[in-house]
């Protein structure tokens, strides 16, 4: 019988390895596309001459992104952004999540099915009013604006989510802490977080690249360019030309970045969190 | 599941001798009721004022006869009733549904499918995991115009391939054919949106403890067997939040559909965002017509999500 | 405690109530007030990088000459798609900016809903230079004898062709629209080089370019009393055939117009995929800085003829300055500057053409006698607005800005409907429209 299993995993590797190759190239050829294209002419790019290798790559889209914008602008804006939205609403929605998930008082069960609603408005709408909103409390063209406005977005989100995984904590270990004399919020940092840390993790990351990618509200609560984004900065910028793919996929590729080396730095902390959690049962 | 509510618990040593206000905090701490309160109080702040609010405005709007800038005239439900005689909505709603279906349906496998393949053990899994997840840390704008550039007639990256390989002869419009702009749109909603699940579903795979499976292995249980009475029960909770969630987000998201075909060609992929935001913005910019052509959708959304969350919370009371 | 607690909850949420309900348009007032900037302008993107440059040195130089600090001038340069849902939504916020440029009606949409500022003073100081306004340019900004927009150009939109192509097969320039297709037939080389760069995706290009072809064959959208919609008619049916046949059968349509955005047709020509275009010169003008080549051997032809003659589109812009301004003698001063034909002229000249001025004399100069604009003065005399004979208004607005008439050639040629019964559904679509306007 053990044999058969071990005959089985090796089958399931194999076909995992396949399917892995596959989803990386299904990753990696529009990527490709990107980064190619940022390395041509325009004579490379446009038209029936368009080539699948760069003949002659250039890095002159890249001088351009950084000479006609101020791209290290943008970039500290977006980051300023993300970084900002992401530590609230993760302040805002661990409390939340835990006083749903762990704490008794009326109304609990309604909040924790309402919280969903809140999604139904889709912001190709919601922005008109909130831009009005904006406006009375002086919140446009700031950056700070901003990211109160997209609280609005990840702190019902996040909330939710980790409700979810709060509530796979098993309460064993809470209760053995109170026991021993802790109180509600010893409990929350000293053993629910720990535990949830992928959970942490993915809402992170969530709130940070929605606030890295966000582009209508970035877009319409913002005019002046030192409060600009990197994703309305150049698309304003680029979309004033005709010819403007090889600067825009120079910068596309400079803006995944960051996300991107966040997860790398994060994905050892998952790790570490796990070991050191002791989960048990 | 247990619940606390005010009990008399020995103070600790540290906070003995603190003095009344030590004590007053002390209480509240253990008070659950003002505890959840004083918790959620920064949440429902948000909420309210961000959502809520803004939200109410709209739905008053959709009542109204409304141009940018001045005050609504009311016209009761006029703007419904066009909107359901009009044969570009009921098509929007059409392509709406079945965009978002087969969208998360495939996000949903893919993501799943990921998730488990690198959840096992493997040389640079890490950097397999990170470089997964690169579609979703592009911007969605810019990963629109991507795709619209590799979509593209003449130059694009499909047609260029083809062409060369010498497998057509007439370029192929992805983005202009009838039959194949929607498939390429939600491409496009795959291709950006799976990391998220194969993110969530590996945070959940890796939470399951290793004893679990090995207990079942000594029992004699296949593999297949493993992932069907340990993995899948434990994965729901999850897979219902990320399908909800993507549900939501998917059929609100506009820029796909605004940035590779602006809703043609002649409205096959014109799905309601999309509607709304061309109704408010184009000719009249009629806000009313706009905030209700969101507002219809509602009724299907609310049915979906309570059966999602009804389910979900029956889970929990276990 | 309970009781006590609910009554706060009840006094609290009555109150907030009230606020909200009055909150939104005194509140906004407020907001509008405290701003700084003393101009704020938001200039669409001319797509010809050099004219977006000369016009914000231009702007900065009057606003030096006025006494106002830069650091006092909010000047943004938006791109096209992103001016509109910018603007909807500061207007909603009772904050719009001074000035801004727009075609398409939407002067009167704005007028007629109290958004704009009055400058008949202006208009009129404008009528004594340079020979005055042309006509075509006083209905998009007039009602009932007041001006409610600056004219800034008249853009016509030839035939922007190929010479070069049709010196090397020692064709003439086609003469009909029968003669076109044969030309496109025989010059053009299918997959790499296509005829005919129409534009048919859901957006302004394409209402303009197949109004153009309806117009030969004597259709038109409505009549001069601006009631009587006339789409429906054996011309309007004629030309949309011919472009049927032209995508369908004759094949010189490349197909992926369908999909392509205001960029579209600029693109395509520019990258040398098409012939022959419908455009206003903002190809011409971009290829002045990046393709002398090409500009060297581009023609802008005026329009081959249809049964009912040639005729080309013609499509004007405008300043709008908008009413919730505490500095209004700024911004108009401002449209005044860079309406003075001294700077005109250098926008225009040293913007290789991109638009045509709105002022009749200034076409007398050496610019606009060179051999490329020999036909200038045929076009601005004959080219007509889309509504024509009707002219713009915010209904002819809103049939533009929803795209019927794209949406009719996306039937006939995505869907296969009849021709007719594309027609006559875009004429009903079309009546409704007018009609919801009557009495704006």
């Amino acid at each position: 019988m053990a044999m058969r299993v071990t005959t089985q995993r090796r089958v399931f590797q194999g076909v995992g390895n396949g399917a892995l190759v596959l989803m990386l190239l299904w990753t990696a050829i529009p990527f490709y596309w990107m980064i190619a294209t940022s390395l041509k002419h325009d004579k490379e790019i446009y038209g029936y001459e368009a080539t699948l290798i760069p003949q002659r790559p250039t890095l002159d889209n890249y001088a351009t992104v950084f000479r006609e914008t101020p791209y290290l602008l943008f970039l500290r804006n977006s980051l300023a952004v993300a970084a900002g939205s992401t530590l609230l609403s993760m302040v805002i929605a661990v409390l939340g999540a835990y006083a749903i998930a762990r704490l008794n008082f009326p109304g609990r069960a309604l909040l924790a099915r309402s919280l969903v609603f809140t999604y139904l408005v889709p912001t190709s709408l919601l922005f008109i009013p909130m831009f009005a909103m904006m406006s009375v409390l002086r919140l446009t063209d700031s950056l700070h604006g901003l990211i109160i406005a997209y609280l609005g977005f990840d702190v019902p989100f996040c909330t939710w989510l980790l409700m979810g995984y709060f509530k796979s904590v098993p309460v064993d270990l809470e209760e053995a802490a109170r026991v021993d004399g802790c109180n509600r919020v010893g409990a929350l940092v000293r053993i629910v977080l720990p535990m949830s840390l992928p959970a942490l993790v993915v809402v992170t990351f969530f709130s940070f690249t929605h606030a890295w990618n966000e582009f209508l509200y970035a877009h319409v609560f913002t005019s002046t360019t030192s409060a600009r984004t990197v994703t309305t900065g150049l698309v304003n910028f680029m979309s004033q030309d005709v010819f403007f793919w090889g600067p825009l996929m120079a910068s596309t590729v400079m803006s995944a970045l960051p996300p991107v080396l966040m997860f790398l730095v994060f994905q050892r902390w998952v790790v570490k969190g796990l070991t050191l959690g002791g989960v048990k049962g | 599941m247990a619940t606390y509510t005010t009990v008399s618990l020995p103070l600790p040593s540290s906070r003995r001798g603190l003095g009344s206000w030590g004590d007053r905090v002390q209480r509240v701490l253990m008070h659950d009721r003002i505890l959840g309160y004083l918790f959620l109080f920064p949440a429902l702040l948000v909420i309210v004022g961000l959502v809520a609010y803004p939200f109410a405005s709209a739905i008053v709007m959709t009542f109204q006869a409304k141009t940018a800038g001045a005050p609504g005239r009311f016209i009761g439900l006029d703007n419904y009733r066009e909107l359901l005689q009009s044969e570009q909505f009921l098509r929007a709603v059409v392509n709406t549904v079945s965009y978002t279906a087969i969208g998360v349906g495939l996000k949903f496998l893919l993501g799943l499918s990921m998730a488990l393949v690198l959840n096992q053990e493997r040389f640079c899994n890490n950097l397999f995991r990170s470089f997964l997840l690169i579609p979703w840390a592009i911007p969605t704008v810019m990963s629109a115009l991507n795709w619209r550039w590799i979509f593209d007639d003449a130059s694009g990256l499909i047609n260029n391939i083809l062409v060369r390989l010498e497998l057509i002869e007439e370029t192929i419009s992805w983005l202009s054919n009838p039959h194949l702009a929607m498939l390429s749109v939600i491409t496009v909603v795959i291709w950006q949106g799976t990391p998220f699940f194969t993110m969530s579903f590996l945070a959940g795979l890796q939470a399951i403890p290793k004893e679990l499976y090995e207990a079942a292995e000594i029992d004699g249980a296949s593999v297949l067997q493993q992932f069907s009475n340990i993995t899948l029960p434990r994965l729901r909770p999850i897979f219902i939040t990320a399908v909800m969630l993507s549900a939501i987000l998917t059929s609100a998201g506009i820029q796909f559909v605004l940035i590779l075909t602006n809703g043609g060609p002649s409205d096959r992929t014109m799905i309601f965002p999309v509607l709304a935001y061309h109704l408010a913005l184009g000719g009249a910019q009629r806000l009313g017509m706009g905030a209700a052509v969101s507002l219809i959708f509602f009724p299907i959304l609310i049915v979906f999500i309570v059966f999602l969350t009804r389910r979900m919370l029956r889970e929990k009371g276990e | 405690m309970p009781t006590t607690r609910r009554e706060i909850l009840k006094t609290a949420g009555k109150t907030a109530t009230v606020l909200t309900a009055t909150a939104p348009w005194w509140l906004v007032r407020r907001a509008h007030a405290a701003r700084q900037a003393k101009l704020v302008v938001w200039n669409p993107a001319a797509l010809a990088p050099q004219v977006d440059k000369i016009m914000q040195e231009q702007c900065y130089a009057y606003a030096k000459q006025a006494g106002i600090k830069e650091s006092e001038i909010d000047y943004q340069i938006i791109g096209g798609p992103q001016l509109l849902p910018k603007l909807v939504a500061a207007l909603e916020a009772g904050n719009p900016p001074d000035i801004t440029r727009l075609g398409g009606g939407y002067v009167q949409l704005y007028r007629s809903q109290g958004h704009l500022l009055e400058v008949t003073d202006l208009v009129n100081r404008m009528q004594k230079l340079q020979g005055g306004l042309f006509p075509v340019s006083m209905p998009s900004v007039m009602h009932q004898n007041k001006a409610w927009g600056v004219p800034q150009s008249i853009s016509p939109w030839p035939l922007v062709t190929r010479l070069d192509l049709l010196e090397a097969a020692k064709v003439d320039p086609p003469k009909t629209w029968e003669e076109f297709v044969e030309v496109c037939k025989k010059l053009q080389k299918p997959p790499k080089l296509t005829g005919f760069g129409l534009c048919l995706g859901l957006q302004n290009d394409t209402d303009n370019n197949v109004m153009n072809m309806i117009w030969c064959y004597g259709g038109k959208l409505v009549e001069a009393d601006n009631k009587t919609v006339a789409l429906h008619s054996k011309g309007t049916i004629a030309a949309v055939q011919l472009i049927a046949d032209m995508f369908n059968k004759h094949k010189i349509i490349p197909k992926g117009a369908i999909a392509w955005d205001n960029t579209g047709n600029n693109k395509a020509y520019q990258s040398r995929q098409v012939i022959f275009v419908l455009n206003p010169t903002s190809i011409y003008a971009h290829l002045a800085d990046s393709d002398k080549e090409l500009y060297n051997v581009t023609g802008l032809l005026p329009v081959p003829a249809g049964p009912a003659g040639a005729v080309e589109a013609l499509t004007t812009a405008e300043w709008l300055l908008f009413k919730h301004n505490p500095y209004p003698e700024v911004a108009k001063g401002l449209a005044e500057y860079w309406m003075a034909p001294e700077n005109l002229r250098v926008m225009i000249e040293e913007g290789d053409g991109r638009w045509g001025p709105p002022f009749k004399n200034m076409y007398d100069s050496k610019f606009w006698k060179r051999p490329v604009f020999q036909h200038w003065r045929v076009m601005l005399e004959r080219g007509r607005q889309f509504p024509a004979p009707g002219t713009v208004n915010p209904a002819a607005g809103e049939v533009l800005a929803t795209y019927t008439i794209g949406r009719m050639m996306h039937r006939v040629l995505v869907e296969s409907w009849n021709v007719e019964k594309a027609v006559v559904e875009a004429h009903k679509k079309v009546a409704e429209i007018y009609a919801r306007y009557q009495g704006a």
